[in-house]
């Protein structure tokens, strides 16, 4: 059976700066920290987060689009994460920005574990026509 | 000038970090949040429909993670995972078969309240040259990590 897609068709003109999503919540597992540093050939690293996405994974559960390419990223360290802790994330758009005649959503989100800590801060700029750039990429 | 003082000096350089960009550890690294639908990052029709592309792309995340690898290595983790950050912005693509080699260069530094911000330049290049990823980074070195002042 397919399913229904219920999301709204993203309208970037009337897409809100300063919208917050509904909260995210998930556990970090050992499983999930050892698969990620495998994929990043790094035993050491602290934060598997990253790979999560957390900051538009809301934005993706609410908004339909032609999908996104990720423009420009930045990442803020305060603790890392423990396996096994519920992580709570916050995430809003944090801004919206039209450049070269293309459409850019900027999305923030932090994250906080069980305990209260802190762990990251992370903020993304997409790119909302990703055929642009694939056309560049290709010539 | 001891070694602490040389690695948080301006021009001191950061890295390089070197890593051989496969498949697998896209697949490894997009598995791991649980992604398991094809996107233009794992799969090769979804890169054509959605970016236009022959292939696949690795995610600009990827990167961030080898950028911070490259900074936490440069400062140690117990410096790093509590007070770094990296800003990239993704200039070209990332492919499987890529070898991309990130490197940096301290910039410069100013006092905090709570220790010394060192801020840092990271560039990403591909085999052939190309830069891919360029940024910044930083980390604050805790007073009781750095030598008296004079």
């Amino acid at each position: 059976m397919v399913e229904m897609d219920n999301r709204i068709p993203l309208d970037w003109d009337a897409l809100e700066v300063g919208e917050v999503f509904e909260k995210f919540e998930y556990t970090l597992t050992q499983e999930m920290i050892d698969e990620y540093r495998r994929g990043v050939m790094d035993p050491e690293a602290a934060f598997p987060t990253i790979s999560h996405k957390v900051d538009v994974r809301q934005f993706n559960a609410k908004y339909s689009d032609n999908g996104s390419v990720n423009a420009r990223c930045a990442f803020h360290c305060y603790n890392s994460p423990t396996p096994g802790k519920k992580l709570t994330v916050t995430a809003w758009v944090a801004d919206k920005y039209l450049r070269r005649g293309k459409n850019y959503i900027v999305t923030e989100a932090v994250s906080v574990d069980e305990d209260g800590r802190l762990i990251d801060r992370v903020i993304t700029h997409e790119l909302k026509q990703p055929w642009e750039v694939g056309k560049k990429w290709e010539s | 000038m001891g070694k602490l003082e040389q690695g948080f000096s301006e021009g001191a350089p950061v890295g390089p970090l070197v890593k051989e960009i496969t498949q697998e550890a896209i697949n490894l690294f997009e598995g791991s949040a649980g992604y398991s639908e094809p996107s233009q990052f794992t799969d090769e029709e979804a890169a054509r429909e959605t970016l236009g592309t022959s292939g696949t792309v690795a995610s600009g995340r990827m990167s961030i993670s080898f950028a911070l690898e490259l900074l936490r290595r440069h400062f140690g983790s117990e410096v790093f995972n509590h007070s770094g950050m990296v800003d990239l912005r993704f200039l070209r693509p990332v492919r499987p078969g890529d070898t991309i080699t990130f490197s940096g260069e301290v910039t410069g530094t100013s006092r905090e309240a709570n220790g010394l911000k060192v801020n840092v330049k990271i560039e990403a290049q591909n085999q052939r040259g190309d830069t891919t990823g360029v940024g910044s980074g930083s980390a604050i070195v805790p007073q009781a990590y750095l030598p008296p002042e004079e």
